[in-house]
């Protein structure tokens, strides 16, 4: 009923679209539906329900070597509204000077589930059932307290037409969580905070993670700062590893970097140990960004970006592909304001031979960080420095005391050529897959 | 709803308003359109996106706890009065602020309605080309140009009927050069409450600042790990009272009991010769403006005074629970998103200090400067502050210049060693602002030039 709702609102831009003869168009339609739920310490304090939607126009106006492109977002349907939106963008369309462009053509796309049917039939009742298993969870640990917890189901619908014919969409259900766990003792305080985006009911595992939060909250409470050390081996958590690898290294296997020339990375060149290897991929089943088609509409597909730590494929979308000759990667993806961009679908990270319980007993002095303050490397050129929120200090393959403060720095491309171990284990975190890795030649100053 | 006019809005959001009684329950409903123009200009692409104007309605109500619906401004208003119902007696649950009235509209200088977009197109086009040729180390050159034309309409049953248009601007010119392997920027950023006269202030000169800032890093050396003495400019400044201390006093931390601050209401928390600030109703600031999301008369909150914590942040909820006076901090993203209690424009009141003085009295320590990120740490008071540059100082002298500088350690024994804060004219730098990782709300922090000994500095 709602996708027919949401077509007969697509034609109404569409039939727009033809009527002023419009010859290259897309329209990009999108649905969303948010429940959440925000608790003070352990009881509801808002219960929010939001019902958008926005679409988003382009056109292309074909010069002799360029493509002028414009971009228009709206909300309104009205049709005068609708009228001078298409005016906007084809003014736009009209001074734009972008490489050469064309919209993809229809292709077939491998579909794949990317919406939990049970949140779609009933999201309130899910929100509902999930918040009350996770409060209850936190209520259960010993010696730690919430201080705030939101709880959030996204349920999104997402059209695309273009003047090639193409008319795709796509549901998608994901959750949203962010919490603060506090630990207290002899007047010390400590505390566990994250938050993040989650694909499926599975990989919420609210048991194993609360409890989780909880110990890290409470090993928190005696941390030190840590010994400093200008060649120290430290092992990254996978939500660490996002944070690290997908701003460098994503960037920097882009189409859009290399035309850019801020890539560092060429074909065959060796950019990681050995025992790295990255794969991007759209179709991942449980990554937050699988879909069967990206924001243009090419096929998500999956790339290897690292074999066994050598360079091998740039990850394209529809523009920078024609711009160097090659074919898209299904890289695209859509800025909010509607402007479609190169960027990575989903990062995932071969597994190593070692589990992360060994790992750490191989160490003979190291630091673990599950979390730093905000880890924000200079994609460019790779530099990175953070605070440590929550880790350990590792002496003879035994964790030996947490650690908080200090700063460990580095440079990310530097770092993956110096990965000492990989885990068997890996992690769904939002759009990646990771394992826990081991890196040497950090600075670690408090 | 998006086309009708304001007389219009108003109507409507007094008809649902009066269908609930304030004895009863507290209600408000908040009209949002945000309209916006982005030029992006990169060697290898141009990206125009309008914005014709994206609206939507939120309207809540406080029964012990809020509930709250949002839908698009076109959307179903009946879901108001189905999913908010009318209750008896929780009138009293959430404390009564004044009621006002105000219909203000912010006139730039010049309307960048009236601007033609190729005019636009053609100012940015002509930073980049002046940027790209001024130097052939000069590889890559990222200029973005953003308007944004916000109006929010808020009537509650109170009384309250409100109405502000604001218009901000922001322009940012990234300049990446290379030589041999190394390759760094540092970028220049304008942004405040404006029209198209924000591309006045960027005359060559400007540019020409900002390609030989870019240009020096090539050369910069890895800054110092450890203990030293520093100098922080405004914009360093300003994110140690917006990101390490700022974020503790906002009252929704406080009711969680989340806050390092929370024992340290009227006591001493910095040297005495600081004084901060948050000023919603600066002038013609990024985080200015004259209401906020809840209806709340935007103020002056002077937090620490002489090196006293004063006072928190509050919204209408943590102002209700704490028996405060809120000075209009209670802030939405958009109608898609909560109010949460959160800063305006921050800043750290100026001194007596020249920073020449403050310099030349450091035998060793480090100047960081050109703020680029921070992050808070409200339950622990940890900081993290990173530059972008930064001089290290020897024998009263800056000498070599730094890579990005992270800034560390514990924000309250950072404030208690600040020994000088200069007499320059007060700035403020505008961004985003974030609590946590979401719910993005323009804000500017600042103030001058201050000095403090033993902090933790690392590369960052």
């Amino acid at each position: 009923m709602i996708k027919e709702l949401t077509n007969e609102r697509l034609d109404i831009i569409e039939s727009n679209l033809k009527s002023k003869k419009i010859q290259e168009f897309e329209i990009f339609f999108v649905e969303k539906n948010i429940y959440e739920t925000i608790f003070l310490k352990d009881k509801a304090e808002n219960e929010r329900e939001i019902n958008d939607f926005e679409y988003f126009i382009r056109i292309l106006t074909q010069k002799e070597n360029k493509t002028g492109i414009g971009v228009v977002k709206g909300n309104s349907l009205e049709s005068s509204q609708i009228e001078r939106n298409i005016e906007t963008c084809v003014q736009l369309s009209k001074i734009n000077s972008s490489s050469k462009y064309d919209f993809p053509l229809k292709v077939s796309n491998s579909p794949i589930n990317t919406a939990d049917k049970s949140i779609l039939n009933d999201p309130l009742s899910m929100k509902k059932d999930l918040a009350e298993v996770l409060i209850s969870e936190v209520n259960q640990q010993k010696d730690v307290v919430p201080t705030f917890l939101r709880f959030r189901l996204h349920n999104n619908h997402k059209f695309l037409r273009n003047s090639n014919n193409l008319n795709l969409d796509a549901k998608k259900t994901y959750f949203f969580m962010e919490f603060s766990l506090k630990a207290q003792e002899n007047g010390r305080l400590s505390e566990f905070w994250d938050v993040g985006y989650y694909k499926e009911k599975e990989h919420l595992k609210l048991n194993e993670r609360v409890s989780s939060w909880a110990r890290r909250a409470k090993d928190t409470l005696k941390a030190v700062q840590p010994i400093p050390s200008d060649d120290a081996l430290v092992i990254f958590s996978p939500s660490v590893l996002k944070k690290a690898i997908n701003p460098v290294i994503g960037i920097h296997s882009l189409g859009r970097a290399h035309a850019e020339k801020i890539s560092s990375y060429n074909i065959g060149d060796v950019v990681a140990s050995e025992n790295i290897t990255i794969i991007d991929d759209g179709l991942l089943e449980g990554g937050l960004s699988s879909n069967s088609w990206d924001s243009e509409g090419n096929p998500h597909q999956s790339t290897e970006v690292i074999k066994n730590g050598v360079f091998q494929n740039r990850l394209y979308d529809q523009i920078y592909a024609i711009l160097e000759g090659e074919k898209s990667t299904g890289n695209a993806k859509r800025a909010e304001s509607g402007t479609v961009v190169n960027g990575i679908s989903n990062f995932k990270i071969f597994p190593g031979d070692i589990s992360y319980n060994d790992m750490v007993s191989e160490i003979k002095e190291g630091y673990f960080i599950d979390k730093f303050s905000w880890l924000n490397p200079d994609s460019v050129s790779g530099n990175f420095g953070a605070e440590i929120r929550n880790g350990y200090y590792i002496k003879n393959g035994e964790f030996l005391n947490p650690i908080k403060l200090g700063n460990v720095s580095g440079n990310i491309l530097q770092m993956m050529e110096n990965c000492v171990y990989i885990s068997k284990e890996r992690e769904f975190n939002e759009d990646t897959l990771f394992p826990y890795m081991a890196f040497k030649n950090l600075n670690v100053s408090s | 709803m998006s086309n009708k006019s304001y007389e219009e809005i108003f109507s409507k959001f007094e008809e649902i308003t009066n269908h609930y009684n304030r004895r009863d329950q507290y209600f408000d409903i908040l009209y949002d359109s945000i309209s916006s123009t982005i030029i992006v200009k990169t060697p290898s692409s141009e990206s125009f996106s309008v914005n014709t104007k994206k609206s939507g309605i939120v309207a809540r109500s406080f029964l012990g706890s809020w509930k709250e619906v949002a839908i698009e401004a076109n959307g179903d208003m009946n879901i108001i009065k189905t999913s908010l119902p009318k209750v008896s007696n929780k009138g009293n649950l959430i404390s009564e602020f004044d009621a006002w009235s105000l219909n203000k509209e912010i006139k730039p200088k010049i309307d960048p309605a009236k601007v033609p977009i190729d005019e636009k197109i053609k100012k940015v086009r002509e930073i980049y080309t002046y940027v790209k040729n001024a130097d052939k180390r000069i590889i890559n050159v990222q200029v973005k140009y953003l308007e944004l034309l916000i109006e929010r309409i808020f009537v509650n049953n109170e009384g309250c009927k409100l109405r502000q248009v604001i218009p901000r601007t922001r322009i940012f010119v990234v300049p990446i050069a290379k030589e041999g392997s190394v390759v760094d920027y540092d970028y220049f950023i304008k942004s405040g409450e404006m029209g198209f006269e924000i591309f006045d202030s960027i005359e060559n000169k400007v540019l020409d600042q900002t390609i030989n800032n870019s240009l020096d890093m090539l050369n910069a050396e890895l800054p110092p790990a450890g203990r030293n003495t520093i100098i922080l400019d405004s914009s360093m400044a300003g994110m140690i009272a917006h990101e390490s201390f700022g974020h503790g006093l906002e009252a929704d931390q406080i009711l969680r009991d989340r806050s390092y601050l929370k024992k340290h209401l009227n006591k001493q928390v910095a040297s005495e010769i600081c004084t901060i600030y948050d000023t919603p109703s600066l002038e013609k600031k990024l985080g200015s403006y004259f209401f906020d999301d809840e209806g709340i008369k935007a103020g002056h909150n002077i937090l620490v005074q002489n090196g006293i914590l004063r006072n928190f942040i509050y919204d209408r909820r943590t102002a209700s629970v704490l028996k405060a006076t809120p000075q209009g901090n209670g802030r939405r993203e958009s109608f898609a998103h909560p109010v949460n209690v959160r800063m305006s424009n921050t800043y750290f009141g100026s001194g007596d200090y020249k920073l020449e003085e403050m310099i030349s009295e450091i035998k060793e320590g480090v100047m960081l400067v050109h703020g680029s990120f921070g992050m808070e740490d409200p339950l622990g008071g940890g900081m993290q502050c990173t530059s972008r540059k930064g001089y290290l100082i020897e024998n009263g002298e800056k000498t070599k210049i730094l890579k990005a500088i992270a800034l560390s350690g514990d924000v309250l024994e950072m404030l208690k060693n600040i020994d000088a804060v200069s007499k320059d004219v007060l700035k403020l730098d505008g961004g985003t602002c974030g609590k946590g990782t979401e719910d993005m709300v323009p804000v500017t922090d600042g103030g001058s030039y201050i000095r403090a000994k033993n902090a933790l500095v690392s590369p960052g």
